[in-house]
């Protein structure tokens, strides 16, 4: 929240060689232990998820009516739900819908919009600044998850409408099996309603730097804005914007249980992490069978305390420049 | 550095103070709970382990208090009921429609007629009732002991001015057509043609005649429903907007309390025309959450019981096995396909899909038995209801052989197929899940799941978007004619699946005028085998309720649809 | 300040106006809408047609938004319009006004809110400072990292066993509900020797309130360890010190408020983590809020009472944004209003 502390360096003075500070923040990163674990949980669970297709033991659907409910075994290591299918795959299989909704935030430019209006607003001040404020005043004061279900609703029938046609007049299969125009839609839409945080934070951030003797020199060299955005002030907030991503990225795959709670996204009997949990979600449940909560619930804390151990050690090494 | 220590002193103090308060309150409501004897005054905290306290005698004042203090004093009383709940959408029982709201409303309004725990339409308020020998006049009688809440006697001008009012086109009720569109005038009125209804005359003060377009058998089973009670001009008049919060009925209790998402309590109706009820109060807890630790809490006497614990309920030696009861209901699951779009317009495709799912298996693994494999249409206790199974088995070979039959000839020819459920999470009914993966295995069909909210669900469902959909349908009132003709006619507004059989409309159509109830009962029997060959629907379930009830009630029972019950069951306490 | 005030002041209906109405068309434009809804399974579509008639959904978008600002929206109603505050009648409950229906449930949202606020910020606070106090030592890893393993749990995760081992195995805390009527009623009164009053939060609210505030309780730690480093690194208090001016003196003058701004900055943040925590909180716990009521809403189309709910909560945001940045300026004198933190 507060950007004081981020240090700043012209990165033009060092053309060809972008990787100082970037290699300086690895080592630093490196020397914390905690967040090496965090990282390699993340990557082992993304990994999982990644080849899921090809290392689950069974497919995710297939099912066992006669073996409903049981307990770890040999044959399933985590026992299995009610219709007697392997939790182990499941788990897997919902480490792969993580990775797809990652993903396609990513593909829906969600973590672009925020900084790039920072960057300009922060830069050019004046109406452009005033412009994108009020209209972050608007969008932020939209209480997000009603207008998330709202839109969702209203669009997302559609969406998906128009995507089962693509799939039927394409090569491309599964799209909508796997959620993702649902997604598209709603992290569309969830772009739209958090850009204004990050967009405050950058903005900032290069109020502070466009004073700075380097940027002024530029423009007194007749850069244009474009350059002086791109060449002096991105690499001066890109630290910021990396610890942002890796925030981000726990908080989208967090999100995924809420919206899928909601009845966004992944459609069954495709697996997901909040699938899994709303199927065990209820206290009954969990006292019948606790392994259908434990199971994915260890995954998906892991997974979001990884995150969260990551992004709190980048968070020290980018501070210490 | 010392100066940095002492703010840390400092705040640790805050800190100490703050674990200190805490946990001190935690202390203290620990003790207030287990030492209830000490405490003079229950907290609600006492009010909620009461009944592990024992037997004391002022058990009921307890949870009186446990739940909010103002309502409890008299409440102490025997004869008090504490029933699991949920907000009414509306007590105008005119426009309810849902059956959550008809539980209340049946208990504090009445009708004409109503309908009996055994299921038979009875007279309620009306004394007698003459049918003329065309079946289309209906000539009621009032008796001349009905009072409402408020003292004031029901006349037949009462009558006449409340389905006047439900059909009126200000209320503009979604279920006034379906109810009372029989009455001659009613369609007028409620379109704004006309200022009264036709169909309905006053005789005298205690006489009303109706007038309906064709002899109808059912009438008078509609007549049950809450769009035809009786409700207080003079209360509705002086107050139209705020009245069904304290609503005047005539009915055997009347609305003491209603906190919204907190509770109902209900009070008996001292001059009830069957006489005062047993119990005197009934409350319904509308917090929602799981029922049954709230029964074992104490804090209720009635809950159900989920597939967790059924296990548990239905042995006989375990501590709820004894208080656990079973009823069946008049509600059916059901696959429907649009008959109208590829590839359900082929009646080989879509008995190929009834022939390879295995309902039997699928409701005792995932279900474990708790709902009954549906043997038809009509449902157990309904009048027409044959026991033996007219639905198609689990046999994959003929349902191979049947798919290879139909015009596409194999899976791969297929259209693609999706099914569409209404859910609120994704995680699709376990069901449904089950049979898609039974459709992929036993003939290679891949069936693709699509989860809406109720609202597109409605609408998809009214412009015939959908495809193949999986829903229910909940009697009204007993009478096939409320499942057969309404959703299978080829005339029926709510014929969504396209269905059209001519030797169907045909039966449909003798059976609604048919005088004899045998043979009427044995024209619907026909036109169900009939739907159920063509797999119109493929039928699943029949629901059932499961509930374990307080040994102290007597008379419990869940009726199949929702009757007045309240006053036929007492309290021993 | 008195012009930047005036000038925030008179953009909020700016910003409330567009709100409403993008929320208007929003939903308006899906499939589906609150009188089919409320006719359930009686879908004659004559019926309904004349039904949307009586309740005013026909005409344009403009027409319709004309009428929700303006208009008469049912009848024996004020006929105000919701520009004076009606907020017109619920299509699913009939025969309620929007305003009754939400008022309740808004204030036990509000109470719950409030609560889980002081919780964050009462524990928040002091273990932040702790952290500081111990940097170097394995406490102040310690607490940070089991601080974030409490945000990385789910609600949706932690609820279930969390009433398992409350409700049903040890028996302590009632397995959802509300308890509490109105203020003063989440607190029950305990008597020692009929003399003193103990109040004793009600046991309904425990488990809610807390689930409500772990996520936000890591945030405000952390914010404030790295804060009071800082601050005591700072060359005015060293300076101060050298001065021979009282330990106490500088703890109170510098250090408290210059570790508080940044605390101030995150109580908006922490205000809308709560807010959207109540939804699953409400739900899964059974109580009656707006959190739950404006899901139940937006489920069935209830497009009053979503217009509603979504106006409020912007005014109450917008307003509680310009307190919070009005306050800065109180705090820290070097903050100038609509520069550095506003925007």
């Amino acid at each position: 929240m507060s950007a004081a502390a981020v240090g700043l360096e012209d990165a033009e003075a060092t053309p060809g060689r972008p990787a100082g500070p970037w290699l300086q923040l690895w080592r630093r990163l490196r020397r914390k232990r905690i967040a090496m674990i965090g990282l390699a949980v993340v990557l082992v669970i993304y990994l999982m998820g990644i080849t899921a297709q090809w290392t689950a033991p069974y497919s995710y659907r297939e099912q066992d009516l006669t073996r409903g409910l049981e307990g770890p075994s040999a044959d399933h290591f985590l026992g299995t739900d009610r219709l007697g299918r392997d939790m182990l795959s499941r788990v897997m299989y919902s480490a792969r819908t993580t990775v797809i909704i990652t993903l396609t935030v990513i593909v829906t430019g969600g973590m672009v919009i925020g900084p790039t209006l920072g960057l300009l607003s922060g830069y050019r001040g004046g109406w452009v600044d005033g412009v994108i404020g009020r209209v972050g005043d608007i969008f932020i004061a939209l209480p997000g998850l009603p207008m998330l279900i709202l839109i969702n609703a209203s669009l997302a029938p559609r969406v998906i409408e128009a995507t089962g046609w693509l799939e039927e007049n394409s090569l491309l299969s599964g799209l909508v099996q796997n959620g993702v125009p649902s997604y598209l839609t709603v992290f569309g839409a969830l772009s739209l309603f958090f850009w204004v945080g990050s967009m405050r934070i950058i903005r900032a951030q290069t109020l502070q730097i466009r004073e700075r003797d380097f940027v002024l020199a530029a423009q007194a060299m007749g850069a244009t804005t474009s350059h002086v955005i791109w060449r002096h002030l991105l690499p001066n907030v890109s630290f910021l914007l990396i610890l942002g991503a890796s925030t981000a990225l726990g908080a989208v795959a967090g999100s995924e249980l809420f919206l899928t709670w909601f009845g966004v996204g992944i459609q069954p009997p495709a697996p997901s992490f909040g699938a899994m949990i709303f199927e065990a979600g209820s206290v009954r449940t969990f006292q019948a069978s606790p392994h259908l909560l434990l199971v994915p619930s260890f995954f998906v804390v892991s997974l979001l305390f990884a995150f969260a151990l990551f992004g709190d050690a980048l968070n020290d090494a980018v501070r210490a420049r | 550095m010392g100066g940095q220590n002492r703010i840390i002193v400092i705040m640790l103090g805050v800190l100490a103070a703050l674990v200190l308060v805490i946990g001190g309150l935690s202390a203290v409501l620990l003790l207030g709970g287990g030492g209830d004897d000490d405490a003079a005054e229950p907290t609600a905290a006492a009010g909620i382990t009461t009944d592990t306290g024992g037997a004391s005698s002022d058990d009921g004042d307890d949870g009186g208090s446990g739940n909010g203090g103002d309502s409890g004093g008299s409440a102490a009383a025997s004869g008090r009921l504490r029933l699991p709940g949920s907000d009414p959408v509306t007590l105008d029982p005119h426009i309810a429609g849902d059956s959550g709201s008809a539980e209340y409303i049946v208990e504090v309004f009445n009708g004409l007629v109503t309908i009996s725990p055994d299921l038979e339409i009875v007279l309620d308020l009306a004394e007698s009732v003459e049918i003329s020998p065309d079946g289309l006049q209906y000539t009621f009688t009032l008796r001349d002991d009905i009072l409402f809440h408020n003292g004031r006697r029901v006349t037949a001008e009462d009558v006449r001015w409340s389905i006047e009012r439900a059909a009126s086109p200000e209320l503009a009720s979604p279920t006034a057509l379906a109810y009372l569109g029989d009455i001659i005038g009613v369609r007028e009125h409620f379109y704004g043609l006309a200022e009264t209804i036709e169909g309905v005359e006053v005789i005298d003060d205690r006489t009303v005649r109706f007038t309906i377009d064709a002899p109808k058998p059912y009438f008078l089973a509609k007549l049950s429903y809450p769009t035809a009670f009786v409700v207080d001009q003079q209360q509705i008049e002086s107050n139209p907007r705020g009245w069904t919060r304290r609503p005047v009925g005539t009915g055997p209790y009347r609305l003491q309390e209603w906190r919204i998402g907190e509770r109902i309590v209900l009070r008996a109706n001292p001059r009830y025309h069957f006489g005062e009820p047993s119990v005197r109060e009934v409350l319904y807890e509308l917090a929602g959450g799981s029922t049954l630790t709230r029964f074992e809490n104490g804090e209720l006497d009635v809950a159900f019981i989920s597939v967790n614990d059924i296990d548990r309920a239905r042995d006989p030696n375990s501590d709820i096995g004894p208080l656990y009861q079973e009823f069946s209901q008049f509600t059916i699951s059901y696959l429907a396909f649009n008959t109208q779009v590829p590839p359900f317009d082929d009646v080989n495709v879509r008995r190929a899909l009834g022939l390879s799912i295995d309902r039997n298996l699928i409701a005792e693994v995932t279900f474990k038995n708790m709902i009954a494999p549906a043997t038809g249409i009509l449902m157990p206790q309904l009048p027409g209801y044959t026991p033996e199974d007219k639905t198609f088995q689990f046999d994959p070979d003929e349902a191979r052989r049947l798919l290879a039959e139909s015009k596409y000839g194999s899976a791969e020819n297929l259209p693609p197929i999706v099914i569409t459920e209404v859910g609120g999470g994704a995680e699709a009914r376990i069901d449904t899940q089950a049979f898609i993966e039974q459709w992929r295995e036993e003939l290679g069909i891949e069936v693709r799941i699509q989860q809406t909210d109720f609202a597109t669900f409605l609408d998809d469902q009214d412009s015939g978007r959908l495809q193949m959909f999986n829903a229910g349908w909940i009697m009204d009132y007993p009478d096939p004619e409320d499942i057969l003709d309404l959703k299978f006619h080829s005339d029926s507004e709510l014929n969504d699946v396209g269905y059209s059989n001519a030797e169907v409309d045909a039966i449909l159509d003798r059976a609604r005028t048919e005088q004899d109830t045998a043979a009427r009962l044995a024209l619907y029997q026909e036109a169900e085998r009939l739907i159920v060959e063509d797999a119109a629907w493929l039928p699943l379930y029949f629901s059932r309720v499961h509930v374990v009830v307080n040994a102290d009630v007597e008379g419990w029972f869940e009726p199949p649809m929702v009757i007045p019950r309240l006053r036929h069951i007492t309290v021993n306490r | 300040m008195a012009g930047y005030i005036i000038r925030r002041l008179l953009w909020l209906p700016v910003v409330l106006f567009v709100v409403s109405f993008a929320t208007f068309s929003i939903a308006r434009f899906g499939p589906g809408d609150p009188v089919s809804v409320a006719a359930g399974q009686y879908r004659d579509p004559e019926v309904l047609e004349r039904i949307r008639a009586e309740r005013g959904l026909d005409g344009s978008i403009f027409e319709q938004y004309g009428r929700w600002l303006f208009g008469d929206l049912y009848p024996g109603g004020s006929g105000g319009g919701s520009i004076r505050g009606d907020f017109g009648e619920s299509f699913i409950q009939r025969g309620f006004t929007v305003n009754e229906l939400i008022r309740k449930r808004m204030l036990i949202s509000a109470q719950l809110g409030f609560l889980a606020l002081v919780v964050v910020f009462g524990t928040g606070i002091p273990l932040g400072l702790l952290t500081a106090r111990f940097s170097g030592t394995w406490i102040d890893p310690f607490v940070i990292s089991s601080l974030l393993f409490l945000t990385a749990l789910p609600v949706l995760v932690i609820i279930p066993p969390m009433l398992w081992l409350f409700a049903l195995k040890l028996d302590i805390l009632p397995a959802g509900g509300w308890g509490g009527d109105g203020f003063a009623g989440i607190f029950d009164v305990w008597w020692i020797g009929g003399v003193i009053a103990v109040p004793i939060p009600d046991p309904h609210l425990y488990m809610p309130v807390f689930v409500l505030s772990i996520g936000g309780i890591a945030g405000v730690a952390r914010l404030v360890r790295i804060t009071a480093l800082e601050v005591l690194t700072e060359d005015y208090v060293r300076t101060a010190r050298a001065k021979g001016i009282t330990e106490a003196a500088v703890a109170l003058r510098h250090v408290l408020p210059n570790s508080l701004l940044p605390v101030v900055t995150v109580i908006g943040f922490a205000l809308v983590g709560i807010l959207e925590g109540a939804f699953f909180t409400e739900t899964l716990l059974g109580i009656p809020g707006i959190g739950r009521f404006s899901i139940e809403a937006v489920q069935s189309r209830d497009y009053d009472v979503i217009l509603a709910i979504t106006v409020i909560i912007a005014t109450a945001f917008l307003i509680a944004n310009l307190v919070i940045e009005i306050s800065y300026t109180f705090i820290d004198p070097r903050v100038r209003l609509g520069e550095a933190v506003n925007a």
